[in-house]
């Protein structure tokens, strides 16, 4: 697959309803006897939130890293707008690192004036911008405060102001919502909506399925180096052809009569409750009959789609959260891919 | 490049001049400076309360006057160094001695033959160069007493003149003890400021650089500003911050100095013979200086950036600064042998070698005599240096900021000078 990389050329995406503006082409990438990125490909529309999923070690990290231009990659190249990305100033992106750190002795609003600095912009509009998005985070009290004195999710909140604050068009976010409480989460996710309605596109990674199922329009999963499977979510969901039922009962959530239903089975139990795969043929309003003959009190049923957390599993073959531990597959680590 | 190499720049100096351990070294160094700026005096009023006290005794009034009079011409100017008493006896002196009321007795007798014999009997407290300096002083005696008793036709005392060569062509100036003196003192104080920031400041480089992996904001940076940037800015900031600390360090020492004569008279009283330190320092020999400060820190500056982006924890920073330093020592060790021993062969090619040019070049112009094109060579082949290193010690750094747990190889530095 070849792209169209004149400056200016924008194309449409197999699958998308918006032009594709970030093209990740054929990346290679080793480190000594690792192989970090094996032809990694995929595609990213313009103004979206684009979840980009993978374990441990997959390559995520270091496909984000050849994308801001930090780290080079052996073969293959990152297009942004029709143009490559080397060639591209660095203040196009803005980067949230998965490592959060900061200056820990200096001032909060000094380190976010210092980086807008960095990528441009006057002291006097940093500074007032800087303070908005404190405002914006319910946290302007920090603006005087070293950064050590910062909680880690407080950090991590002026570090993504650090990584906004230029205005880049598109940002790139390792694992944003690590380490963050729920009120925090929801904080956050707000303002990626806001940002998104800016115009800007968002990529970011993450092991927190439910948020990139609300968020993302498209995805991409990423193993081994190599993207398993891509496109906008609806279509992946819908072309594996599996049909979900979500499905809750006041009393034994175990469902043990489930096992006299042919064609239905649990693929993910739970006592609040528990997401059932249909064979094809059977019909959902069969399985609800089942459950009321059985004396089931359903007090939810929903027909839906393949959960994203399952179509990971089907394609990598294990869940998100059960790292791939690159290290002792043989080789180093790959620099900034966690193995741990 | 520049407007971020300027923000990385000055954010480091303010950090680095605003932290305690600034304060505390800029207070530490220039208690230690004005110290030394007053060792002459302390050293003269030391020596105050230590002239050694010498008791002749002689066959015969003349000759124990001729003796007196004589080490006093030879030992005594132009600062008293010994008192000279005449004894009765030769018992008695020694017995002066033993009671430690004199360092030293010195008898004279005259053979029969008129040769003059003189006889030490010495304290414990007398040294070697007091009892060089006797030794060269009866010989004056006994050759002024055989002159005087033999009516040796046409002799006179030898007129001494010292010359000190200024270059090839240029003829020879008179050689002045005193200016000699004050060039060995600028010369050992430049070599040890010029080695001790190097080293120092070089150091803050490679931990700064340590301290932003190991606190992580190292990615947000490199993702904010090139590695050259990153590199160049934090050289110059740190380097700025020294120069700073230069200015807080020596203006009160150089006021000490200034102020020397008046505060050697206050002590000691009016004559106190301090030869002014600073004489010998010319605005020429300062541009040495800031000239080979900015380049030798220039050039380390940039070999510990790149070796602090290859280790992650502060912990670690060791494994790297003692081969770095060990590099430095050789050019210092060789700066003070040029300040104590000449200039050799070796060391005039040692003033060329661009790692110890900043420590060796720099004391053989305070010391010595350096023809022009001599500078210039040695200074070219510096900034040739500086820029061959810089190229590799980007790629370095580069590389290197973003590797994290894993120590520094030979193969790492080679692979990442590389671009790999």
């Amino acid at each position: 697959m070849r792209w169209d990389h004149r400056p200016g050329a924008i194309r449409v995406g197999p699958g998308y309803s918006r032009p594709v503006s970030l093209i990740i082409e054929d990346l290679h990438k080793r480190f000594g006897n690792v192989v970090a990125l094996d032809g990694l490909t995929f595609e990213v529309p313009t103004g979206q939130i684009f979840g980009f999923l993978g374990a441990n070690g997959a390559g995520k990290t270091t496909t984000m890293r050849i994308a801001i231009g930090v780290l080079a990659a052996d073969r293959g190249q990152v297009v942004w707008n029709g143009t490559d990305t080397r060639e591209l100033p660095r203040n196009t992106w803005g980067y949230l690192p998965e490592e959060r750190g900061l200056y820990p002795r200096m001032v909060v609003i000094d380190q976010l004036v210092f980086f807008a600095g960095l990528h441009g912009v006057p002291q006097d509009l940093a500074r007032r911008d800087a303070m908005g998005w404190l405002h914006r985070l319910r946290v302007p009290e920090l603006a005087e405060r070293r950064a050590e004195e910062l909680s880690k999710g407080n950090q991590q909140k002026i570090q993504l102001i650090s990584a906004i604050l230029h205005g880049p068009p598109v940002l790139l976010m390792d694992e944003p919502f690590t380490g963050l409480d729920p009120v925090n989460v929801a904080m956050l996710r707000e303002a990626f909506l806001e940002l998104r309605d800016e115009g800007r596109t968002l990529i970011f990674s993450t092991h927190q399925m439910e948020t990139v199922e609300a968020m993302c329009e498209s995805v991409a999963i990423v193993d081994r180096g190599r993207v398993v499977v891509g496109g906008p979510l609806r279509e992946i969901k819908r072309a594996t052809g599996r049909r979900m039922v979500h499905l809750s009962v006041d009393g034994d959530h175990r469902l043990a009569w489930l096992a006299g239903v042919p064609g239905a089975r649990i693929v993910r139990p739970g006592i609040d409750r528990s997401e059932i795969e249909l064979d094809e043929g059977m019909e959902p309003e069969a399985l609800l009959a089942a459950a009321v003959a059985a004396g089931a009190q359903v007090t939810h049923f929903e027909v839906a789609d393949v959960s994203l957390e399952q179509i990971f599993i089907d394609h990598v073959g294990r869940p998100l959260d059960e790292d791939l531990h690159l290290a002792e597959a043989g080789g180093p680590v790959a620099p900034g891919e966690d193995a741990a | 490049m520049f407007p971020n190499t300027g923000r990385v720049a000055q954010r480091e100096y303010l950090e680095l001049v605003r932290s305690r351990l600034f304060a505390v070294s800029t207070v530490t160094l220039t208690v230690l400076a004005i110290i030394v700026a007053l060792l002459p005096i302390v050293a003269k009023l030391a020596e105050k309360g230590t002239i050694s006290r010498v008791a002749i005794v002689a066959q015969d009034q003349t000759l124990a006057q001729a003796t007196i009079d004589n080490l006093n011409v030879f030992l005594n100017k132009p600062t008293k160094q010994f008192e000279i008493i005449q004894l009765a006896t030769e018992a008695g002196a020694i017995g002066a001695v033993d009671d430690r009321q004199f360092e030293a007795a010195l008898v004279a007798m005259r053979s029969p033959n008129g040769r003059l014999n003189f006889t030490f009997h010495m304290g414990e407290t007398i040294g070697d160069s007091q009892i060089q300096a006797l030794s060269i002083a009866v010989f004056g005696v006994a050759l002024l007493d055989y002159s005087t008793r033999n009516a040796v036709s046409g002799f006179e005392l030898p007129e001494l003149n010292l010359l000190r060569s200024t270059g090839s062509g240029a003829g020879s100036v008179p050689f002045s003890a005193s200016n000699f003196a004050s060039r060995l003192i600028v010369g050992a104080v430049f070599g040890v400021l010029i080695f001790i920031t190097i080293v120092i400041y070089g150091m803050w480089v490679a931990a700064g650089v340590v301290a932003e992996k190991s606190s992580r904001v190292m990615e947000l940076l490199i993702s904010a500003a090139s590695p050259r940037q990153l590199v160049v800015g934090k050289a110059l900031g740190i380097g700025a911050a020294g120069a700073t600390q230069y200015m807080l360090v020596l203006a009160p020492a150089i006021l000490t100095l200034l102020l020397e004569d008046r505060i050697a008279t206050a002590l000691l009283g009016p004559g106190a013979g301090i030869s002014p330190s600073l004489q010998a320092l010319s605005p020429g020999l300062l541009l040495g200086f800031a000239t080979f400060y900015v380049l030798g820190f220039a050039l380390y500056a940039l070999i510990y950036a790149a070796a602090g982006s290859l280790v992650s924890r502060p912990e670690d920073l060791q494994i790297i600064a003692l081969p770095l330093s060990l590099l430095a020592i050789v050019g210092y060790i060789q700066a003070i042998l040029a300040l104590t021993g000449g200039i050799s062969g070796f060391i005039r090619f040692a003033s060329y070698v661009p790692f110890w040019s900043p420590f060796v070049m720099l004391t053989r112009l305070s010391v010595g005599r350096v023809e022009p094109q001599e500078l210039l060579i040695s200074i070219a082949l510096l900034m040739a240096t500086i820029a061959g290193t810089a190229v590799v010690a980007v790629r370095i750094y580069a590389a290197g900021v973003l590797l994290y747990g894993q120590r520094p190889g030979l193969r790492a530095y080679v692979a990442a000078a590389r671009g790999r």
